[in-house]
């Protein structure tokens, strides 16, 4: 250990201090840990898990088909295992693996001490677990979902498709919420929380992709979210919004859900790349040539991808003209595609390549996936995907660019990284024999496929006749499928087994040039101290900064206060700005996590008491989170950071880390409510007469509404600008004016269908209704809980004029809710009444 | 002209400009499309009418991305400063993201010409 | 010497397995239909292409990290993302998505009444096909499970669904369309070959989803023209084995299954007029034979996990044989 500093006395109780601030708590209460260390462990660890279940579900799949008429399983139980396979691999490993790794290795990437919200992303990990062991566990009940992991209806919303469909919604909706959860946490922690001098221009790529990523996700998943709300509320209720008969149309779900699983796959694949994008360079032995090229392909790729989503409905029906305009952008989201690949290969040409185990498994999936991008090219194309759409060239198509673009990366991601998990080194045998079985056994699983849908034999049959022709292509896939899985068996038995008996090693043996190889894995503190940046490659161009780190001579070395600290700097030119106090160890989490998942598991059963028992537990539960450990007084005004430099420990509006979270989680509710929207709008574009001759909420209750939620949240706003002023009691009192004016909008919101007549089974027009006002209702609702909570706040003294970070947050909500209320009771109290 | 536009743009999100201009082009045109054909009644059965309001809103996009693109080259220093901007300064954060925004500002123009181009081949709402 | 002369036999072996294994009845890249024509050649097209693309980018990668052996200037790697990452795929883009969009109107034209000879109603159930051949005098023909074109004639198919989505899709002919409930998709196809194809169910749809096919047949004008007319009449069969007959009216077969040809109301069953001459049972996938019949009657959800057609449990072995006796004999 070359840079290992020799300390002074004072240095060295300054290292114990803070070494015992940042300790784990011992014994069970060990997972009560919210460090990002552990919590990206556990998230990784977890989808590894999912991702070895689904792997054993293709594998019986690939059995099935191995040969023609086969009877192995039966037709049901080969529905359920693909149906499975897929949602596990998509929803249950390929999404958490990345939100894993960047609760990992963000921190130090950024020299952060944390995520800025580490319970929000334990609560996060809690979910995922509970809501996947939920989601995976039902297969051994014979109550899988069954129709495929996009869930079409009419198939899915009827009885045919069991409980498996209520599992596959309520379980998912559930992880989505973890998701978003995830991706407010990205955006803050890379926008907010790098180190001092780490301009934009100078942020390691990973960060860049991982915020494109996150601000993805929040446009992403709220449309599914919207979409499954529709679909459980027909499920269990018989709102018809997907049934013809009643007015609705099985194609809104379809524009949904893709809508959310274009995107989703870019938000698969990005990250992936982006670990190539820190991979390559270091084993090129220079900086990446490129770099702007890196933040063009991520930030188009991001854009265009949500362009793409009806080149999943090309057979359809739709217009021409409308299926052109998604081929159109289909092809051109090949552009900064290609970008990407040709930066990776400017980078090795300027540079001395190293053919380590993770360049390797690099190259293997550039060369998979770039197979896959082109026959991508091929199926943008309408006319080519109408023959090719829904057969096994798009199954050979999507696991090209999914294991080539994504597994190959995370395992290459998996052998370069393993270093800073605990200082040792994955063995280079292994790894080698495992890329050759891997790669081999996949083009031998797949390749097949593209000639095997040609030939005419469609996704998703649980057997074949055998005089078509098919017979050998399924024989070689499955062959190559048990290659496949030999070769990341290689590789499990080299993560569990072959590392317990290994020495520690070099913690940065291949002399990467980025700032979390000082990373030290036995210690639990992220950086020693927090230094300043000066460059992209920080650890090649300033030789002493690891041992400057390391003897505490940068920021915030000590912890003198006894608390958990990381420093909160500007978006362009991370200007250190605030100390920010993140918290430890928390049991409501978990408490959460349990809560919530058992409203979500309730309700799949139909166990309506019990869910709303826990949902109220639940809200309990947040609040007494948010009480006990949110919007802290500190103790003084400014700590002192070390190099003379003094920062406030506390902010309220827009520089704070809760606006920031507030104003994410908000946009994504925003797009939510906004696709919601879309299908009112929808419904009115494929009907003559989309109300069906029916009654709708009448204008006046609905302006009422709008009028009461603009007086609440007028009434909010002044009292934020009245507390400001000193103004307490009269704060106070608008607070409580609000909510009572937001629970008159509430009312007045339901009064509308209610006092109309509209019965939402009866059909599209009266259930899109009264799903939007319900929607309305339910925010100002939660509205009027924050109102109440800032009052309580208020009279406990933990919020007062100085001191009002809730109440900014609070008022930014309510400016949401504005918005909502405006497009919801214009819509439907006016549209198309008012035309 | 300068004058109107902010004299230094210190945001991030100006990098989005280019793209936020093709994904409403794109909206404007698919939305449009969708309604046109599935309503004829609420927007006429012409398709000629179509393919120009695809047209007109292609020429407006196309003029935003190029002021867009013409800021950033300004925020680039007209060129003066080869990438890599790697300098842990403001004048080098400035000049990545004059350049990273031209770029993306290049690659919408693309996209937005690409979007446009089957109002070029398609004739009628066939199905 | 050896060694090129076995890799000259594998390419050999390699090239005549591929191309022997694109023929097929299902095969799209075996075509007999105009659509089919034109989108392989696109196909091949961008094979042929993507595979010197693919070839190129892994040569590049191969050289760039293994065989060169100095490192390039930064200048003209930094111009290599320009012209490879930018200017290349721009330009095989525009090119390729020009031609699809001037391609696909020509694909798909919206063959109208007037333009289409023969309208053919395809309505997709789980998990059979109701197929009424709609004749320019206002007749129609029932049938099921099993498509028949004239050659050389552009056939206008409009395809609904009773139940869930499904997709119609004849790969030699063509690409393929959903049966969607509460809309009314329209395709059509102009076959080129005569012979005897394959078509299949493209979206899943339930449990047999695998079992939904059905064989394309394509006639010449005049055996279509006969075939048509002959169906548009009873079968001589309905008058035989009145055994068989009997015990189908008297076990309820007919609540669910016309056998007269005409259009039935019912509908919830296959039309099973002129069963006996069709190539297939079960849609597409079991053989037409009496002991078929027979299997099928007595327990379809043995054959067809999920079929809606009730177990024959109140009929004894025997019962079940005359039934299908009779059914064969509706040629």
């Amino acid at each position: 250990m070359s840079d290992a500093p020799t300390l002074t006395p004072e240095k060295r109780a300054e290292e114990e201090q803070l070494r015992a601030v940042w300790a784990n708590p011992s014994g069970w209460r060990y997972w009560t840990s919210v460090n990002n260390s552990q919590v990206g462990l556990w998230y990784g660890s977890t989808a590894f898990a999912f991702m070895l279940f689904a792997g054993l579900l293709a594998l019986l799949v690939r059995a099935q088909l191995a040969v023609p008429e086969n009877d192995l399983i039966s037709a049901e139980l080969y529905n359920q295992a693909y149906t499975l396979h897929g949602t596990v691999m998509m929803f249950l490993f390929a999404v958490p693996i990345f939100e894993a790794v960047a609760i990992f290795l963000l921190p130090p990437m950024l020299g952060a001490r944390d995520m800025p919200f580490p319970r929000l992303g334990a609560f996060g990990f809690w979910s995922f677990l509970i809501g996947g062991v939920f989601v995976c566990g039902s297969i051994f009940f014979g109550a899988a979902p069954n129709s495929g992991w996009f869930m079409y209806p009419p198939l899915a919303t009827s009885e045919q498709a069991g409980i498996g469909a209520d599992i596959w919604l309520l379980g998912l909706s559930f992880i989505e919420v973890a998701s978003l959860a995830a991706a407010v946490e990205l955006i803050v922690g890379i926008m907010k929380c790098r180190a001092p001098g780490m301009r934009v221009n100078l942020m390691p790529l990973f960060a860049w992709y991982l915020l494109i990523v996150a601000g993805m996700i929040v446009f992403a998943f709220p449309p599914l979210i919207a979409g499954d709300l529709l679909f459980e509320m027909q499920r269990m209720f018989d709102w018809p919004f997907f049934d013809p008969e009643r007015g609705g149309d099985p194609l809104l779900w379809q524009h949904l859900f893709w809508i959310f699983g274009h995107p989703e796959v870019y938000i698969i694949f990005l990250p992936a790349i982006a670990l190539l994008a820190m991979i390559i360079p270091t084993f090129s032995g220079r900086p990446i040539i490129g770099y702007s090229w890196i933040v063009l392909a991520a930030v188009g790729t991001g854009f265009l991808s949500f362009g793409l989503w009806v080149h999943h409905m090309f057979a359809t029906g739709l217009p021409q003209i409308s299926l052109a305009f998604f081929s159109a952008a289909s092809e051109a989201v090949a552009i900064p595609t290609a970008v990407q690949i040709f930066v990776f290969i400017a980078t090795m040409l300027a540079g001395r390549v190293i053919f380590s185990t993770p360049m390797l498994f690099a190259m293997g999936g550039i060369a998979i996936f770039v197979m896959g991008g082109l026959t991508g090219v091929m199926v943008a194309l309408a006319p080519f995907d109408w023959q090719a759409h829904d057969t096994y060239f798009i199954v050979a198509h999507l696991h090209y660019v999914l294991i080539g673009g994504m597994l190959f990366p995370v395992f290459a991601g998996l052998y370069y990284y393993y270093p800073l998990i605990d200082g040792r080194h994955m063995s280079d045998k292994v790894g080698r024999f495992a890329f050759w079985m891997m790669f081999c056994g996949f083009n031998i699983t797949f390749f097949p496929m593209h000639l095997a849908g040609l030939r005419g034999m469609p996704r998703r049959v649980y057997t074949y006749p055998a005089d078509i022709g098919w017979d050998w292509f399924n024989l070689i896939s499955t062959m190559g499928a048990v290659v496949l899985g030999i070769g990341m068996f290689a590789v499990v038995v080299d993560v569990t087994l072959h590392r317990r008996r290994q020495p520690k090693g070099e913690v940065n043996p291949w002399k990467a040039g980025t700032l979390e190889w000082i990373s030290e894995p036995e210690e639990n503190w992220g950086v020693r101290s927090i230094p300043h940046i000066e460059s992209r490659y920080p650890l090649w161009d300033h030789a002493s900064l690891a041992r400057e780190v390391k003897a505490g001579e940068w920021y915030l070395a000590d912890a003198s206060e006894g608390r958990r600290e990381t420093l909160v700097t500007s978006v362009l030119d991370a200007e250190p700005e605030q100390v920010l106090r993140v918290s430890g160890t928390s049991y409501m989490t978990i408490v959460s996590a349990v809560t919530l998942g058992t409203v979500f598991v309730a309700l799949t059963f139909k166990w309506w008491i019990v869910s709303l028992l826990s949902g109220l537990a639940f809200i309990a539960a947040v609040l007494y989170w948010l009480w006990t450990g949110t919007g802290e007084i500190p103790e003084k005004d400014e700590k002192d950071i070390g190099r003379g430099i003094r920062l406030p420990l506390y902010s309220s509006g827009v520089k704070s880390a809760g606006w920031w979270a507030m104003f994410i989680t908000m946009t994504g509710d925003g797009t939510a409510c906004a696709s919601l929207v879309f299908g009112y709008f929808f419904f009115w574009t494929i009907h003559e007469d989309f109300t069906g001759g029916l009654t709708g909420p009448g204008v006046l209750w609905p302006m009422m509404a709008l009028a009461l939620f603009v007086l609440a949240w007028a009434a909010t706003v002044v009292a934020r600008e009245v507390n400001r002023r000193g103004g307490k009691t009269a704060a106070r009192m608008l607070l409580g004016l609000g909510g009572v004016l937001s629970a008159a909008g509430c009312a007045a919101a339901l009064a509308g269908p209610w006092t109309t007549g509209m019965y939402p089974t009866a059909h599209v027009y009266p259930a899109i209704v009264w799903i939007l006002v319900i929607w309305a209702a339910v925010h100002g609702a939660l509205g009027i809980i924050m109102q109440l909570y800032c009052l309580a706040r208020s009279y406990a003294g933990r919020l007062t004029p100085r001191y009002d970070m809730e109440l900014h947050n609070v008022v930014l909500y309510w400016h949401f809710m504005l918005v909502t209320a405006l497009i919801t009771f214009s819509v439907v109290g006016l549209f198309p009444e008012a035309i | 002209m300068w004058r109107v536009l902010p004299k230094e743009i210190e945001s991030l999100w100006t990098l989005f400009t280019a793209p936020v201009v093709w994904a409403l082009h794109f909206l404007a045109c698919y939305v449009g499309a969708a309604i046109f054909c599935e309503k004829p009644s609420f927007l006429g059965s012409d398709f000629d009418n179509l393919r120009i309001a695809v047209a007109s809103i292609t020429v407006v996009a196309l003029a935003m991305i190029v002021v867009s693109a013409l800021l950033a080259y300004r925020q680039w220093g007209f060129g003066t400063g080869d990438p890599p901007h790697d300098e842990p300064t403001h004048r080098d954060r400035a000049l990545f993201q004059g350049y990273a925004t031209l770029l993306l500002s290049g690659l919408s123009f693309v996209a937005v010409i690409f979007t446009a181009l089957p109002a070029l081949f398609v004739t009628e709402c066939l199905r | 010497m050896r060694e090129s002369s076995a890799r000259r036999a594998t390419v050999l072996a390699v090239s005549s397995l591929s191309l022997a294994s694109c023929s097929g009845v299902q095969s799209a890249l075996d075509p007999a239909g105009e659509e089919a024509v034109q989108v392989a050649a696109l196909f091949w097209v961008m094979t042929i292409g993507g595979l010197l693309i693919w070839s190129l980018v892994v040569v590049l990668s191969l050289y760039a990290s293994r065989w060169k052996g100095r490192p390039t200037s930064e200048t003209s790697a930094g111009k290599l993302i320009f012209w490879g990452g930018v200017v290349f795929p721009v330009a095989v883009l525009t090119a390729l998505l020009s031609y699809a969009l001037w391609l696909m109107p020509s694909l798909r034209p919206f063959a109208g009444g007037e333009q289409a000879s023969l309208r053919v109603e395809v309505v997709g159930h789980q998990f059979w096909w109701r197929v009424v051949y709609h004749l320019p005098d206002r007749t129609a023909v029932v049938s099921a499970n099993e498509i028949r074109l004239p050659v050389g004639q552009r056939v206008e198919f409009e395809l609904t669904s009773a139940d869930m989505i499904h997709s119609f899709w004849i790969p030699v002919l063509g690409g393929k369309m959903d049966l969607i409930p509460g809309r009314t998709n329209r395709v059509s196809l102009s076959a080129t070959k005569v012979g005897t194809y394959r078509g299949q169910c493209a979206e899943f749809c339930g449990t047999s989803h695998a079992r939904m096919a059905f064989p394309a047949v394509v006639m010449k004008q005049a055996d279509f023209d006969a075939w048509l007319d002959s169906r548009s009449r009873v079968s001589v069969g309905l008058a035989m084995n009145p055994d068989g007959r009997a015990l189908f009216k008297r076990a309820g077969c007919g609540d669910c299954h016309g056998v007269d040809a005409r259009e039935t109301t019912s509908g919830k069953g296959p039309d099973l007029s002129h069963v006996g001459s069709r190539l297939t049972i079960g849609a597409g996938f079991l053989p037409n034979e009496i002991d078929a019949l027979a299997r099928f009657i007595a327990h379809p959800g043995s054959v067809k996990p999920g079929a809606l057609m009730p177990a024959s449990t109140d009929l004894s072995a025997d019962e079940i044989d005359q039934i299908a006796t009779w059914l064969k004999g509706l040629q």
